[in-house]
């Protein structure tokens, strides 16, 4: 009974001709992509639902929009340039790519953070008649800052040597 | 090449697909025609691919970096055409039902589009002047 799962495979995959390390980057551009677009799809779900402005004000989708930006900043430099091992210098150097990273992660905290403080600010504690607007600028702002981790963590820079 | 057989596999099942669509719009109980701007996310599906591969012609590192933009934004299109019926259901401009034809025929058409760049695309001989 012990062994019983002992035999069973996940099964092999064939394609030989792909090693792990690279799949592993194809596969963390798949899921930042499915997390950060499911994030935008809900918003525009919650939008569609509650178009007045006394359920949802429209305000609130300044923080999407910030957590966006941030995404693009912190995807837009690579770990190579922060740690200064990259051989082309991009235009700000090295200090400049762990400004521009730094900048890029404290917008996208603040829009996480945002993003709660919106849902129990703004929906929870006024205890308004509905609450889905909230809980969807709190899950599209989560799906958004994940995505954006996933794709920067999730893909190794040594495929790109 | 991969044969004829698996041209017109593909093609069958991407006619089974879109078959999938039209019926969510066709049908009498359902009778609206809304669930067609999902062609709009099949048509451009394979465009990031395809430009990440233009750009970058041989494997060195700005074209795995591009490849896997072209991968994240490909998803996205994919999620969006599934995001799209789910949203018009909701709002009530189309029916459950069709939206659930609509998202039968979209995972066959993505697989049909996914089946054209396994079967043809892999290939290094894949030149422009094809085209």
């Amino acid at each position: 009974m012990s062994g019983f799962l002992d035999s069973i495979r996940c099964g092999d995959c064939e394609c030989s001709a792909v090693d792990w390390g690279e799949r592993r980057n194809t596969m963390a551009s798949i899921a930042a992509g499915v997390l950060f677009f499911t994030g935008w799809w809900i918003i525009i779900d919650a939008a569609v639902k509650y178009p007045q402005q006394e359920s949802f004000n429209h305000a609130y989708h300044a923080c999407g929009v910030i957590a966006t930006v941030a995404f693009l900043m912190i995807n837009a430099v690579s770990n190579g340039q922060v740690r200064g091992d990259s051989y082309s210098e991009g235009c700000m150097g090295q200090t400049g790519a762990r400004v521009w990273l730094f900048i890029g992660f404290m917008l996208a905290f603040g829009s996480l953070i945002a993003s709660m403080w919106i849902l129990f600010g703004g929906f929870v504690v006024p205890q308004k008649p509905v609450v889905y607007p909230g809980i969807a600028v709190f899950f599209q702002n989560a799906f958004i800052f994940f995505g954006g981790l996933v794709f920067k963590f999730g893909r190794t820079e040594d495929l790109w040597q | 090449m991969a044969g004829i057989k698996a041209l017109v596999a593909l093609s069958f099942s991407g006619a089974i697909g879109l078959t999938f669509l039209l019926l969510g719009c066709a049908l009498e109980q359902y009778g609206v025609y809304w669930p067609l701007f999902v062609l709009i996310f099949y048509v451009l599906s394979p465009i990031p691919y395809f430009i990440a591969k233009r750009i970058s012609d041989d494997t060195d590192s700005a074209s795995n970096a591009c490849r896997e933009l072209a991968y994240f934004f490909t998803t996205g299109i994919v999620v969006s055409a599934f995001g799209l019926p789910i949203i018009l259901a909701r709002a009530y401009l189309i029916k459950w039902g069709a939206c659930g034809l609509v998202m039968a025929g979209n995972a066959v058409i993505f697989l049909t589009i996914l089946g054209f760049f396994v079967v043809f695309g892999g290939g290094d001989d894949f030149s422009w002047e094809q085209w």
